[in-house]
């Protein structure tokens, strides 16, 4: 089944494909950098080329992290190294700008300006802070907000970072009203911040250890962007405590997907997908059993397509990534993908997705094999990608 | 104050032998499997400048099969090793360098078409060969200017193009050559690669401990089996007998599909049989590998049953079933080896699955 209700409209042009292709001398070698501009490759790209990129962390056969940014064909374009293991990246609202945040409970943030000169912007997180490894810019992206872990009080809170200036400062931040916040969204108008508090915390003198599991609460909150003033709070039912709420993606109806992750018994299979607006009660969304018992409960991650009107699903345990259609909320259908993770949306009907592989697949429709188009050596791409560009 | 002292020498003593415990694997697997099959591509590579010069020099009978048989053996054995996508393979691109895959959308023969178009000198040599797109250096392109689409070895038969042609060619055969014999030397250093992976402890920076080395190996070797049923089969399947592209089968331009999957299930089976993991399982979990031995064989079977050359002759005596069949038992080896013998190890595995976020 195509991901979309009408025909594909993917972008095909070859011929300019090609020149910017030459402007970047090929598929040749990667420009490897720490520290520098990212790669001089894309300072030349001619920002009238609608291609679109995607940018994404990744663990090398080496064992060295970095951010990663392949084109449609998944080739490496350019790649620079972080102190640490990465995990989402945000993309600021003209494109010009990447926030890559370390995985939790990791304290960088760097800032890319991947088609400028400009030196990357390293940011350690404030004292007594952690990042979660998510984040998102304002609709005029002066803002970026950082969602962090204020580990001694157990709360979550959004960071404010205003990188406006020379140097980035951080200027505030808001509570998410929560404990162990993930993902953050922007709704369609800028106004309203979304956040995923998945409900299990965490110390970093703990390391990863999960610390409340018997009496997490995980919810989505709708925050007012210009105050962080509540404007409303959805758990789930009690039944459900233990199904983190993690990674989201906002349809075209400015809803947001969210994608979670059982705590508990693995023998259960709850709803791991809800739908989640500021005025309205969750909504579960339901999968065939055969489907629901090969994930392990655990989503990887959330992505609409272009449109907003299909949404894809990662379970990198059970290998498969699941489609969904916004308009009536049914299941559309899976791909097989081994420890596929990171999903972004290529197009209107289409989606690129990263596996722990190297991988980089291209799937436009749930009936047909998904067609790897690269797989570059010696890459893990991890959990998440975002498109850009 | 005694019973302290005793648990602080067992500290001590325990700690060298757990960060070990997992090297007589990776020995075994290093000198067993590696070293031999990097020194066999080294060769087979190595003869291939010779091959190409003397097809351009004289094409004649002799010097067209002796370019084949060449070609032929370096495939083969490159088919062999190109599932060990850690250390050397993977420094300076030289896996992509060697063979550009996968390629679904034509990309290295696009770029041929540019340079051809242009005559770019550049891919005469293979100093400033390796200056141009992975996608154009190694087998994959040589396979492309060499060979037409039914599998005949077209260099140095035409007139036109035969100087661009060999010079072309000769600087790919050189390059792989050189690239075949640098794995071969950094593996066969003791202070190389192989003692990142048999040195671990807090000195070394990749690996703490012996067990981790070996999953980055045993992930690999996952990767590999994932690799041939995912991206060298699936694509050729399509979702119907109907919709095969047999020529989407990797090396099937120049007939060596069937060569090319059976030296890399061969590669993976005999490079899980060099780490001898019996030892290192209870008596309980030891018939994972027998069970494991069995589906290679099985697997083996079915490309011994088809009949080359598969881009011409796929679709004929059953042959999309029984393709279809090795892409299933393809998946049982994958899923008894992530599962059963990485459970059996306690090896970690799954890049994403493992400790998610």
């Amino acid at each position: 089944m195509p991901l979309m209700a009408t025909e594909t409209s993917r972008r095909v042009c070859t011929l300019s494909r090609r020149s910017f292709l030459t402007a970047l001398g090929g598929l040749t070698a990667a420009t490897v950098f720490s520290g520098s501009p990212l790669a001089d490759s894309l300072l030349s790209r001619d920002a009238a080329e609608s291609m679109p990129l995607f940018a994404s962390a990744f663990k090398k056969a080496d064992g060295n992290f970095g951010i990663g940014i392949v084109d449609e064909l998944g080739q490496v374009l350019a790649q620079i190294s972080l102190p640490g293991r990465g995990h989402g990246v945000a993309v600021s609202p003209d494109a010009t700008r990447l926030a890559a945040f370390a995985r939790r409970p990791g304290t960088f943030l760097i800032i890319l300006r991947p088609f400028d000169q400009a030196e990357p912007e390293l940011l350690t997180a404030d004292t007594g802070r952690h990042y979660f490894g998510h984040g998102c810019f304002s609709k005029g992206g002066r803002l970026l907000y950082a969602v962090e872990n204020d580990f001694d009080a157990a709360r979550g809170v959004v960071g404010v970072y205003d990188i406006s200036g020379p140097q980035t400062r951080r200027i505030g931040e808001l509570d998410t009203h929560g404990i162990g916040p993930h993902d953050i969204l922007l709704s369609h108008d800028g106004r309203t911040l979304i956040v995923a508090n998945g409900g299990i915390e965490t110390h970093p003198d703990k390391g990863r250890e999960k610390l409340n599991l018997e009496t997490m609460s995980p919810s989505v909150v709708f925050l007012d962007a210009a105050n962080g003033d509540l404007l409303a709070r959805h758990g789930l039912d009690a039944s459900l405590h233990q199904l983190s709420l993690r990674h989201m993606a906002l349809d075209a109806n400015g809803r947001a997907w969210v994608g979670g992750q059982f705590q508990g018994a693995l023998s259960e299979t709850p709803p791991l997908v809800t739908v989640f607006s500021r005025d309205e009660m969750p909504e579960l969304r339901e999968m065939p059993g055969a489907v629901a018992s090969r994930l392990q409960n655990y989503i990887g991650s959330v992505t609409a397509n272009a449109a907003g009107d299909v949404i894809a699903t990662s379970a990198p345990r059970g290998g498969q990534t699941l489609f969904w259609d916004v308009a009536n909320g049914t299941f559309l259908g899976t791909q097989a993908i081994p420890d596929g993770c990171g999903v972004a949306p290529i197009d209107q009907g289409s989606f690129l997705i990263s596996d722990g592989n190297g991988g980089l697949s291209y799937v436009s429709d749930a009936e047909e094999p998904a067609e790897i188009l690269a797989r570059p050596p010696g890459f893990s791409w991890d959990n998440h990608m975002a498109a850009f560009g | 104050m005694r019973r302290l002292v005793i648990a602080a020498i067992a500290v001590c003593f325990s700690y060298p032998a757990a960060s070990e415990e997992f090297n007589p694997p990776l020995e075994h697997f290093i000198a067993d499997y590696v070293r031999p099959a990097v020194a066999e591509f080294s060769q087979s590579s190595a003869k291939l400048p010779d091959a190409v010069s003397a097809i351009c020099a004289e094409e004649k009978k002799a010097t067209i099969s002796g370019f084949y048989e060449a070609f032929t053996e370096t495939v083969r054995d490159f088919s062999r090793i190109h599932f060990l996508r850690f250390g050397p393979l993977v420094e300076d691109d030289r896996l992509s360098r060697l063979a550009f895959m996968p390629d679904p959308r034509g990309t290295g023969m696009r770029q041929i078409r540019k340079i051809y178009a242009a005559q770019d000198p550049a891919v005469l040599s293979p100093e400033s060969l390796r200056d141009k797109s992975v996608a154009v250096q190694g087998l994959t392109a040589l396979q492309l200017i060499a060979f037409n689409k039914y599998g005949e070895v077209v260099l140095g038969s035409s007139d036109e193009t035969r100087d661009f042609d060999c010079g072309y060619a000769t600087a790919i055969a050189r390059n792989v050559a050189s690239i075949a014999a640098k794995l071969e030397t950094e593996w066969a250093d003791p202070k190389g690669y192989s003692a990142v992976l048999l040195s671990a402890g807090p000195d070394n920076e990749r690996f703490r401990t012996s067990k981790e080395a070996l999953e980055s190996v045993f992930n690999a070797l996952v990767t590999g089996v994932i690799i041939m049923r995912d991206q060298d089969i699936l694509p050729a399947l399509g979702s119907s007998a109907e919709k095969a592209k047999p020529r989407r089968f990797p090396f099937s331009r120049s007939r060596n599909a069937i060569i090319y999957l059976s030296g890399e299930l061969s590669g993976i089976r005999d490079a899980v049989n060099s780490m001898n993991l019996k030892p290192l399982m209870s008596e309980s979990d030891r018939w994972v590998l027998d069970t494991l031995g069995f589906e290679f064989k099985n697997a083996q079977s079915y490309l011994d049953k088809l009949t080359p050359p598969l881009r011409l002759n796929f679709g004929k005596d059953g042959s999309y079933n029984l393709t279809a069949a090795l892409a299933v038992t393809l998946n049982a080896i994958r899923d008894m080896m992530a599962q059963e013998v990485a459970g059996a190890l306690k090896l970690a595995g799954g890049f994403n699955a493992l400790d998610g976020d």
